[in-house]
Formats: C-alpha cells, sequence, structure tokens
C-alpha cells in the first residue's frame, strides 16, 4: 500500500481539490460515534497492536500524544528545546554538576494521592532499567539510583555518576512521564496528567476525560477521543469531513486540500524533522574523509529542498537542530562545489567509485531526495544506486547494512542528540560508526562545565568536529503538519516532542 | 461419477489448505525483520533485540516452530499474538465481524445485479443496451479501488454532506448502529467486483440461448420462460458459478484497499497491521483465513459447477 501513497494522495488533492469546495463546514455526516458534544476528536496513525498506555515505552507518536493527555513530565520542551517546569517547581545542581536537588510542585494523581518523590524515584528507576525497553534509557543511565533519594514527600536529589550540568534535558523527554510508584500493570493507568482514562481498545479508540483537579487548571474539552485512522488519505477524508477535529502528520502533498478548506487548517511547524543521509565512516569507502567530503560537496542541498520538500522546509548545513539552543549559526553553509569534489575523489583514487544508498517509505522524503542525490552524486563521477528497504524494520537495518542510508530525527536538544546520535558510548542511535575521542572529549568538558558561554564554545567545537568528520549529511529540515478544523482554537503549531504539540487540553471546541 | 468426483475435490482442496499453510508458514518466516525488531524501534540495542528475540522465541529453529505451529492448529489454536500476548482466534475475530459485513453485503447485492444485467444483455447480445451497460461496468472494473473510493468520499461526504467518508473511531460492533459508513466502501466493492460476473453471465446466457438445443426446443413450441429457465439459464449457471467463487477472491483482496481508505476495522486493516508488525502468528492466522476462505470458496463452487452440468447431473 505504500507504494501507492505518493499516486493516492496526488489524487485525493486533485480529485477533493475540485469537488471540496462547496459548504464543507455544513458536512454533517458524521458517523455519529461521538457521544459528547465536547468532545475532541484527534486522529493518529496507530499502525496496529504495537500501541500501549506505558508511558515509558511509547515509541509511536500516537503513545506519545496519549502519554502526554493522562501523564506528566517533570520537565517540558519549548520550541527551541529550552527547558519549562511541569511537575518540577525548581531543578538545581551542586557545584560540580552531579547531584540535581528537584522540587515538586503541588500536583495530584488521579486516585487524588498526591505526585511525590517517590514518584518520581520509581518512574526513573524503572526507565533507566534496560529490561523494561525504554527508548529514554540511556538519558537516564547515568543516574546512581543508590546515593539518590526523596529529601520529603515534594523534593528530592538525583545523583549522577558523572558531571552533566545539561542533565535536566532529560527530565523532559518523552517517554520520562511519572507514575504512582508500583505501578506495573498500564491496562487502567492512573497519571496525573490533564485527562484520566475511561476506556482503550488497542488499534481503536481510546477515551479519556477531563481530570478537573490537574495542576494547571481543568482541560477544556470534557472528553478527548483518540481514533485510530492509518492511512494518511483517510485522515485527511475525516478532518474535511468533520468526523474528527484534529489530523496528525499530513504530508506534504496534502497540505493544499487541507488549507483550501473552508472548514480545516494546517498547522505547520518548521524545522521539525532533520533529513539526512548517514554515511558510515567506520568502513569503506567513507572511512577515507577524503571520499566523505567529496560526497558533502558533490550535493545540492538546496535543489533537494526545493524539489523534495516543495520548498516546504529549510536549508541543512550538515549540522542538527538548526533554531536551537546551541546551533552554531557562525558555521558557514556547506556550498556545492563539483570540481573540489571530483578533485577530492581524484586524489582518493575513487572516480567512478558505486555504493548503494539505502532508502524507503518510512518518510515520504526518502525515496525521492534519493534519486536526486543519485542524479546529484552521478555528476561527480559515483554510481549511486537507491536501494528500498522495507519500512518497518528500516532504522534497524541500516544500522547493520550498507554505507550510505537516509535517516531522519524529530526535534531534541541538542545536547540530548548529540549524546544519544555520536558518542562512542551510545552507540544504539549512532547511524553513522563515528567514534572520536575528540569530540567525546569536547562534549564530555561542555557538560561538564557549569560556564554557559564555554559549553556553548566547547559544543560548537564538537558540532563542527562531528560535522567534517561525523558522516552525516544534513540536507534539510522538513515541517511537521497536522490538519484541525476551524471548529477548534487554542491548539499551535509545534513541533513534535515539544510541550505545545498535542496539547489537547488547551484545544477549545466553538 | 458424482460420488467419486466430491471426495477426490474434497481431497484436492484439504492438500491446497496444508500446502497453504506450509508456504504461509515458510513466507511469512523469510518477511525481513522480525517482531522484536519491530517492538523496539530504533531505539533497540542489539542486546535487547535478542532478549526480545528469545522470549518471544524468535530464536527457535524454523522446523520447530512449523511442527509446534500445526500442533496447535491441529486443535484449533492458531497461536498467541507475539505483540499482545491474545490468542490469534480472538484477533481474527476482532475483524471478523466487519468483513463478512462487508463482503456479505456486497455480494447480495453483486449477485442479483450481475444476473439482472447479464441475462438482460446476455438475451439482447449486440444491442445498443447491451453496448451501453457493458461500457459503464468496464469503466467502473478499471478504475482503482482506492482512486475509486476517493472519488466517491470526494463527492458523496465532502461536497453533498450525504454520507459518512470514513468509519473512523468505530468499532466492529459498533458498525451496526452507523450502517451508513458502510455505503461507500460496498458500492467500492460492488462497482470493482460486478463487471466480471456479469460479463461471465452475459456470455452463458448468449451462448446458450443461440446454441443448437435451444433452437431445437424452441422448435417445439416452449414458452419463452421456459426456454430460459429449464434451458438457457441452466447451461450458463456452471461458468457462472466458477466466476462468483472468483468474485469472492476478488472482495477479499478488495476488503483490504477499501478497509484502510475507510479506516474499517476488519479482518484487511488487521492483516496490514500484523505484516508490519511482523507479528508472525498473527499474520500466519490471517493467511490462513483467506487461503483457507478461498479454497472452500472455489471447492463449492466447483462441486456445484459439476452438478449443474446436465449431463452429470443426469448420470447422478
Amino acid at each position: 500500500m505504500n507504494a501507492g501513497g505518493i499516486s493516492r494522495r496526488r489524487v485525493l488533492s486533485t480529485t477533493l481539490g475540485a469537488l471540496a469546495l462547496g459548504p464543507l463546514a455544513a458536512c454533517g455526516a458524521n458517523t455519529g460515534a461521538s457521544s459528547s458534544e465536547n468532545r475532541l476528536r484527534v486522529a493518529f496513525s496507530t499502525s496496529g497492536d504495537r500501541e500501549s498506555l506505558d508511558p515509558h515505552t511509547s515509541t509511536l507518536f500516537v503513545d506519545q500524544a496519549r502519554s502526554k493527555a493522562l501523564f506528566d513530565t517533570l520537565l517540558g520542551y519549548d520550541q527551541d528545546m529550552s527547558l519549562i517546569p511541569r511537575l518540577a517547581e525548581s531543578w538545581e545542581p551542586d557545584d560540580t554538576g552531579k547531584r540535581w536537588r528537584i522540587r515538586l510542585r503541588e500536583a495530584r494523581f488521579h486516585d487524588n494521592k498526591p505526585v511525590t518523590a517517590e514518584d518520581v524515584l520509581y518512574s526513573y528507576r524503572r526507565i533507566a532499567d534496560p529490561a523494561t525497553g525504554s527508548p529514554a534509557q540511556p538519558q537516564l543511565s547515568g543516574v546512581d539510583f543508590e546515593a539518590s533519594k526523596a529529601s520529603s514527600d515534594r523534593e528530592l536529589v538525583l545523583v549522577l555518576s558523572e558531571p552533566d550540568f545539561t542533565f535536566p534535558a532529560a527530565m523532559g523527554a518523552p517517554a520520562t512521564e511519572i507514575v504512582p510508584a508500583g505501578t506495573t500493570d498500564f491496562g487502567k493507568p492512573v497519571g496525573s496528567g490533564p485527562f484520566r482514562f475511561v476506556s482503550f481498545e488497542t488499534g481503536g479508540s481510546a477515551v479519556f476525560e477531563k481530570f478537573a483537579d490537574h495542576w494547571n487548571g481543568a482541560p477544556k474539552p470534557a472528553e478527548l477521543e483518540f481514533v485510530s485512522v492509518n492511512e494518511e488519505d483517510a485522515r485527511v477524508s475525516a478532518l474535511l469531513s468533520g468526523q474528527v477535529h484534529y489530523s496528525h502528520d499530513i504530508g506534504a502533498n496534502s497540505v493544499s486540500t487541507v488549507d483550501n478548506d473552508s472548514g480545516a487548517r494546517i498547522l505547520a511547524a518548521p524545522y521539525s524533522t532533520m533529513q539526512a543521509v548517514a554515511f558510515k565512516v567506520d568502513r569503506p569507502p567513507f572511512d577515507d574523509n577524503r571520499v566523505l567530503r567529496a560526497v558533502l560537496s558533490g550535493v545540492d542541498r538546496e535543489a533537494l529542498v526545493k524539489v523534495v520538500l516543495n520548498e516546504r522546509g529549510k536549508l541543512g548545513n550538515d549540522l542538527f537542530g538548526r533554531g536551537l539552543k546551541y546551533y552554531p549559526e557562525e558555521i558557514p553553509q556547506r556550498e556545492r562545489d563539483v570540481d573540489h569534489a571530483r578533485g577530492l575523489l581524484r586524489e582518493a583514487g575513487a572516480e567512478g567509485l558505486d555504493f548503494e544508498l539505502h532508502t524507503s517509505s518510512a518518510d515520504p522524503y526518502f525515496e525521492p531526495a534519493a534519486n536526486l542525490i543519485a542524479e546529484q552524486l552521478g555528476e561527480i563521477g559515483l554510481k549511486v544506486t537507491p536501494r528500498v528497504g522495507p519500512s518497518e524494520t528500516y532504522y534497524s537495518d541500516i544500522k547493520k547494512k550498507g554505507v550510505a542510508g537516509h535517516t531522519r530525527t524529530a526535534t531534541l536538544p541538542i545536547t540530548s542528540y548529540l549524546s544519544k546520535r555520536l558518542r562512542e558510548a551510545s552507540v544504539s542511535a549512532n547511524y553513522t560508526g563515528y567514534d572520536s575521542s575528540e569530540f567525546d572529549n569536547r562534549y564530555d568538558q561542555a557538560v561538564a562545565t557549569p560556564d554557559e558561554r564555554k559549553r556553548d564554545e566547547l559544543l560548537t567545537e564538537a558540532q563542527r568536529h562531528a560535522r567534517d568528520h561525523g558522516g552525516m549529511m544534513v540536507w534539510g529540515f522538513s515541517d511537521w503538519n497536522v490538519g484541525v478544523s476551524k471548529r477548534v482554537s487554542g491548539l499551535r503549531a509545534a513541533t513534535p516532542n515539544s510541550t505545545r504539540w498535542a496539547r489537547f487540553d488547551e484545544a477549545e471546541l466553538g | 461419477m458424482t460420488l467419486a468426483y466430491v471426495p477426490r475435490r474434497v481431497a484436492v482442496a484439504v492438500l491446497q489448505i496444508l500446502g497453504v499453510a506450509v508456504a504461509v508458514f515458510a513466507l511469512s518466516a523469510l518477511l525481513p525483520g522480525d517482531t522484536a525488531v519491530v517492538i523496539l524501534g530504533k531505539h533497540g540495542t542489539p542486546e535487547q533485540i535478542e532478549a526480545l528475540r528469545q522470549r518471544l522465541g524468535l530464536d527457535e529453529p524454523f522446523v520447530r516452530r512449523l511442527l509446534t505451529w500445526f500442533g496447535g492448529l491441529a486443535h484449533g489454536d492458531l497461536g498467541t499474538s507475539l505483540l499482545t500476548g491474545a490468542p490469534v482466534t480472538a484477533e481474527l475475530a476482532d475483524g471478523l465481524a466487519t468483513t463478512a459485513v462487508l463482503t456479505g453485503v456486497a455480494l447480495a447485492v453483486i449477485v442479483p445485479l450481475a444476473l439482472l444485467i447479464g441475462v438482460t444483455t446476455g438475451l439482447r447480445q449486440g444491442s445498443r443496451l447491451d453496448r451501453a451497460v457493458n461500457s459503464v461496468i468496464v469503466v467502473l472494473d478499471s478504475i482503482p479501488e482506492f482512486a475509486l473510493g476517493l472519488l466517491l468520499v470526494a463527492l458523496f461526504s465532502l461536497r453533498l454532506g450525504w454520507l459518512p467518508a470514513t468509519a473512523a473511531g468505530l468499532s466492529g460492533t459498533s458498525l451496526a448502529t452507523h450502517p451508513a459508513v458502510l455505503v461507500l466502501p460496498v458500492v467500492v466493492l460492488v462497482c470493482k467486483q460486478l463487471c466480471a460476473l456479469a460479463r461471465q453471465i452475459r456470455i452463458g446466457v448468449a451462448e446458450a440461448n443461440t446454441a443448437e438445443y435451444t433452437r431445437h426446443v424452441r422448435t417445439h413450441g416452449l414458452r419463452e420462460s421456459t426456454v430460459l429457465f429449464k434451458h438457457v439459464l441452466p447451461n450458463a449457471a456452471g461458468p457462472s458459478v466458477q466466476q462468483l467463487a472468483r468474485t469472492v477472491d476478488g472482495l477479499l483482496g478488495g476488503v483490504v484497499v477499501v478497509e484502510a481508505l475507510f479506516a474499517l476495522p476488519g479482518l484487511g486493516s488487521g492483516f496490514v497491521d500484523a505484516v508490519m508488525a511482523r507479528d508472525l502468528p498473527t499474520v500466519q492466522g490471517y493467511a490462513l483465513v483467506f487461503a483457507g476462505t478461498t479454497v472452500t470458496v472455489n471447492l463449492l463452487a466447483d462441486i456445484a459447477a459439476y452438478r449443474l452440468v446436465p449431463r452429470h447431473r443426469s448420470a447422478s
């Protein structure tokens, strides 16, 4: 079905655009499944039965959105990934950066029990346990739980095994939600989020009701219903016909269809997803830095943004996190230089080199980008063959196989990205095999320094090294689009992983 | 003669189902990646993947897994979903109602409509009506399901607001209280599957209507209705019944697309989800149900067609 995805969206764009010009707001052919006037209905792809209400193992967007409704994290991320308080009222390190004193605000779980420091310690210990299988495990693996303790009901001290003045970023990461101490069964979860559990069916609907005693005030909708719609075309149809109020993840091809509709609009968050190709620098041919630099010089990033992202995106400079805190704006944009690239290949004796570029439908931009990159690198004398792999296992496959593959990363704090993707110690998310003591030393020094300016300089140096030797060719940043009914106010464009994303408690039905 | 044919045909069907079961098991084992990789996603370390693989029994040899699966099948046990831990039969039961209703209603529309079209045009072969009706059903047949579905949604849901665009938020059981959501999916299935059956009936009727034996009975002064019901239709029925079996096969293929397009929680969308998640026992369960249905329907069609041939009927 994926193979037909693009043509389907084109058909939809054309037909809906041509036919749906009438008074769509009045389309009352609802299924009538919604029982309440004030029930916000949101459509997500659920991809079947992998979903769970255990917030610590959540990997799908729908899991994260439901976790956000039912639970809270200690901190949250603003749009630039700076930290904002949620359950934590304050967080302060000692002089060494190894002991963090965290004070909790007064908040209650849905069963009326208070959120305590013991709940935080239990949740973090559970996340850090590899047996749980949490995607946030690497971020909390540096916590020494033997030494960490609750000093009162609302205060705790987390002790780290190494100094880290950027540690609070971990407390805002997805999958670090606080659950009541002792919770192992998430069949009917109890959290401290703005909505409380009513019902849930894997692959089907989840219904939550408002938790009036939420610390941030009662949510605006009386009820929230997550509905499962895996096909993007169906999510668009459901939104335009008024069956749902919010459709998550709308591809660039359907954006104009939704935007041209009188009853819906697109919320587009810029810089939301890094689009890149990972070249493996731990094996031939890219272990030769001249070959790596040749491909970095041979790619026309502007053309990729224009053609593949349909100009709905921003240019990349082989660096993660454009627009975020610690992004090194002073590093000049890498431009295409065909002659320089050819010279480097000649010098390396790699003229006419051929390799496969792994790609997949895991992201709608991967395959068109692969074709264009193959064409561009052909112009510097390389023979690049795009190889399409299955989307379901794509990211695991490219970790093990091949020498080059497309990848993407949603917005994270830059320090989290650098520690998860580039440091040798975190090889699980390292797609290029980059292993540099130079980078590691600078990164470790940066996070261990309390001086913000010094940290910024060190992180810039670390990123400069990774940019030239790390093997990640970042060609652009795509927008993140969601479709919203014009009946709904209060929702704003937001990048996934940020606090503002999927903030359904702030949505008001008109 | 018939008695000899039926057991032979049933034996072939049983062998076909066994062959399909082995093929399904082997092919699903050949799918790249496995459940452990999909469950852990891009965050899984090789150690975590290996540990989960062991826990799910994916590290066991192929032959042992095959024998265990067949052992379960013999007792009607299709195994347990690797993702949910629920019995595969329960997963299948969840989607069965939706798909059964969808294909059942589609079939209930297709059969009388195809008969009406096939007989009417078959008796008037070459007429203006014959050409016009054939053109329409051929055009409908040539439009892919997803494109037809999108067109119908754009017109009847978005433009006119008469019918719901999707079944978003409805479970299999709640569909009964919202029958309107089935209208567009059924129309898509009918448009796609009507053509072949109607044309087969038309050909059968036209041939039988101009055959020598029909001309012969007409010379005896029989009424046209008697000629039609006693001589033309029985002779046209055999190939048409076999085409009907292929129509059921086509419907089972069509529901995979239609259920995705209209967000219907049926066997087709469940099958796709199971493949995407590499939930092998569930994939095998779905494939077996689809294959078993196809083999059974074709078996019944073959037996019915055999019985409908007048010389076999008289021989028995």
